[in-house]
């Protein structure tokens, strides 16, 4: 601790003093390292293969208890389809076991004479599906298969014996800034967020919280600095950490998960410094309130890092949610910063939607910032 | 640790606040939908298919806009999700007769919700294409209740379709049995990781090393709070689930304690492995974060695993989460009968026991 203690010098060679020992410190701490490059580059790994709302294959059974044509043809229609694999099950009871354990996610049931009801006049041919509704998402997949591929069948059996339908209405469905709307392309700069979070909110309170313990802190405040010039000393450092894992986690990004970048540097650069004016801001915050690390580490990842995941748009869309809870996530800098970064990858530059939400992220942080500075003045007392 | 009330506050009210939160928060659902529209025909048949779409109870907002460029605009602000193109012609060439379609535009960005919202959209225009099959006089159709799929396409023909476990597809029934491993999950390993840290921080874990109690013992007097924190809140989650949120309990209570004290065994087993490798209290938390979020990601507990690569499906396998989620949503939503259900239970028997040994003998390297 060989912080300035001559009176003699300005406000800025103090600040600068007091900035080049903190990043000395922070430097020379090889987690520090580990930290800024190696965790955002697990993270961001695991994020990109291990997360993803894409329904692949989805396995189903197929009970055939008809041997007609149609029947037949019905099941060809599944077996075909990009869709689905179609494990075979010998009779109903069979397939609902393979649902019951689930060995597969619906089973399809073909009823005796549905080949015969479907030409007769006064019956119904009936198809039955069941489906695990265990997992809702996979189950509302699963729907849509079925119904396209049923209108197929019956399409395709309606021309055949040449019954006029009404005239088909499409739906041509175009996804802009994301044409094959796969889902890693939305929630990869959301881990980036998350990351961000991590080491902006988490680490800060917690590497702060360790100095209480330790009573380095007040030995700072010993010294002449003003509250002004400790809290932005202090944050300094860790800003700089936080933007080289960002420079990592876009170069992953776009290296290797094949991200496209269509916006500018500039303005990647320019929100991600912005974020961090929240992110740390709440990081100190924590860190004068709860003064111990199990505390801090606590209240860290409650109010920083869940709300980040949770509630920030990054997996659960903010619109589906109750408007209580939508109110709760205005305060939450990680919302702004998906929605920046979730643009500027995908969509460019559109200013129109960056700069307000900077603004947002800018006034939260000030609010943490004003917080911590004014807890820091009682302390003082 | 629980003769301090504050630490019993904290290892009680934050869980039961996340479970609330979280309830609302993690779904998968769409709701409050807001299209754009721009209506370019101002036919009949347009007229209908918005009416439909203002019927629904997933669109909350039906903006209409003059051009497509202006509702562009709002897509790029995020006003709304997607944008819904009913170009010049499309009653003239339905009412000929002749094959007419819609565009929808899509915010990609979003693109789970846009799928969703996509799938939606073509249900109500098929909806609407079908009532107009029916009877093609029927332009002015009243509001109706959103896409019942597998409705009748031509006059003879149904499919049914039958969510089991399930019936209304409520995401909540799916998120809330998963919560309930998820968050003894982060509370039996970040405590035991970070308690034993900060013993080792404060000197007291090295008296308790030199004490005549031999390792086993301690490792034992490690585990049994955390079995007991375990207990406790899961039982709260279980009152809480089903009194509060309505989800069905199906499975044997036995089953769910069973599941419960492996679950928590083998999580503070993790934790105190962790343990024995670090020093400080910073260390433990990043380890155990580490640890924490991977487990978590790669469980089934809110992404399905089977769109995970396969060489990261065989790391689901030394998962104690992944495990805990299939128990719970066997106990919870199916009724699973306790012999499809000991395999993951054994499993996580295994975790558990391996941990607690690697931890034992790491804890006795460095007593000796």
């Amino acid at each position: 601790m060989s912080a300035v203690t001559s009176g003699g010098q300005s406000w800025w060679q103090q600040l600068g003093a007091m900035m080049l020992k903190e990043s000395k410190q922070v430097i020379r701490d090889p987690s520090s390292w580990i930290i800024a490059v190696v965790l955002p580059l697990i993270f961001l790994f695991l994020f990109g293969y291990g997360i993803s709302l894409d329904t692949t294959i989805v396995k189903i059974a197929v009970v055939r208890e008809d041997d007609s044509r149609e029947a037949e043809d019905l099941a060809a229609t599944l077996t075909h389809s990009r869709w689905f694999l179609v494990v075979p099950a010998s009779d109903r009871h069979a397939g609902e076991g393979l649902l019951q354990d689930q060995k597969v996610k619906a089973v399809v049931i073909i009823p005796a004479e549905f080949g015969r009801f479907l030409h007769a006049q006064n019956t119904t041919a009936k198809l039955q599906v069941l489906v695990d509704g265990s997992e809702p998402n996979t189950a509302n997949f699963v729907h849509g298969y079925m119904s396209v591929l049923w209108s197929e069948f019956l399409a395709a059996r309606g021309f055949e014996q040449g019954a006029a339908l009404v005239a088909p209405i499409g739906v041509e469905a175009r996804y802009w800034y994301n044409a094959n709307a796969v889902s890693r392309w939305f929630l990869i700069p959301g881990s980036m967020t998350v990351i961000m979070t991590l080491l902006g909110t988490l680490l800060t309170s917690l590497v702060i919280a360790r100095e209480w313990e330790r009573g380095t802190l007040e030995a700072l405040y010993a010294t002449p600095l003003t509250r002004g010039q400790i809290l932005i000393g202090k944050s300094l450092p860790y800003f700089i950490l936080a933007m080289i894992s960002m420079l990592v986690c876009v170069l992953t990004a776009l290296l290797l998960f094949e991200l496209p970048l269509r916006g500018s540097l500039l303005a990647l650069g320019l929100i991600s410094a912005v974020f961090l004016v929240p992110a740390l801001g709440q990081g100190l915050l924590i860190s004068v309130t709860m003064k111990s690390q199990m505390a801090a580490a606590q209240l860290g990842l409650m109010t920083g890092f869940l709300p980040a995941t949770m509630l920030s748009g990054f997996l659960f869309d903010i619109n589906s949610m109750p408007l209580w809870l939508q109110a709760i996530t205005l305060v939450i800098p990680a919302r702004y910063m998906n929605v920046s970064l979730q643009t500027v990858f995908l969509a460019g530059d559109l200013w129109s939607v960056l700069i307000p939400n900077m603004l947002f992220m800018l006034a939260v942080g000030a609010l943490f910032y004003g917080l911590t500075w004014w807890r820091l003045q009682k302390r003082l007392d | 640790m629980l003769r301090d009330p504050r630490a019993r506050f904290t290892l009680l009210v934050p869980p039961i606040m996340q479970l609330f939160i979280f309830s609302f928060a993690a779904t998968m659902e769409v709701k409050n939908i807001s299209l754009a529209i721009v209506d370019l025909d101002r036919g009949p048949y347009a007229v209908s298919i918005e009416e439909r779409l203002r019927g629904s109870r997933s669109f909350a907002r039906l903006p209409r806009y003059e051009s497509v460029a202006a509702a562009r605009a709002a897509l790029e602000r995020e006003r709304v999700i997607a944008i819904l193109v009913l170009q010049s012609g499309f009653s003239a060439n339905l009412a000929a007769g002749r094959p007419a379609s819609v565009q929808l535009l899509l915010d990609g960005r979003r693109s789970n919700a846009s799928q969703i919202t996509a799938q939606y959209v073509s249900n109500i225009v098929g909806d609407t294409q079908r009532e107009l099959s029916a009877s093609p006089a029927a332009l002015s159709a009243q509001a109706a209740p959103p896409a019942v799929v597998g409705a009748t396409l031509a006059p003879n023909t149904d499919m049914v379709i039958d969510n089991w476990f399930n019936p209304n597809l409520e995401y909540r029934w799916f998120m809330l049995p998963n919560l309930v491993g998820m968050l003894s999950l982060a509370v039996a390993l970040m405590v035991t990781a970070l308690s034993v840290a900060r013993e080792r921080e404060l000197g007291t874990f090295d008296q308790t090393l030199v004490s005549p109690a031999t390792p086993i013992e301690i490792v034992i007097g490690k585990l049994l709070p955390s079995l007991l924190v375990a207990s406790v809140q899961t039982t709260l989650y279980l009152l809480i689930v089903t009194v509060i949120f309505g989800v069905p309990f199906r499975g044997s209570l036995w089953m769910f304690y069973a599941a419960v004290l492996t679950f928590a065994a083998a999580c503070a087993g993790v934790g105190l492995f962790i343990s024995s490798l670090v020093y400080t209290q910073q260390q433990a938390f990043l380890g155990a974060f580490t640890v924490l979020l991977p487990f978590a990601l790669l469980s089934g507990f809110a992404t399905p695993l089977e769109n995970m690569p396969v060489w990261l499906q065989f790391i689901t396998t030394i998962n104690p989460l992944a495990h805990m989620v299939r128990i719970m949503q066997g106990l919870f939503l199916k009724g699973a009968s306790f012999a499809s259900l000991v395999r993951e239970l054994e499993r996580l028997l295994e975790i558990a026991l391996c941990t607690w040994t690697a931890a034992v003998l790491l804890f006795r390297r460095k007593a000796a």
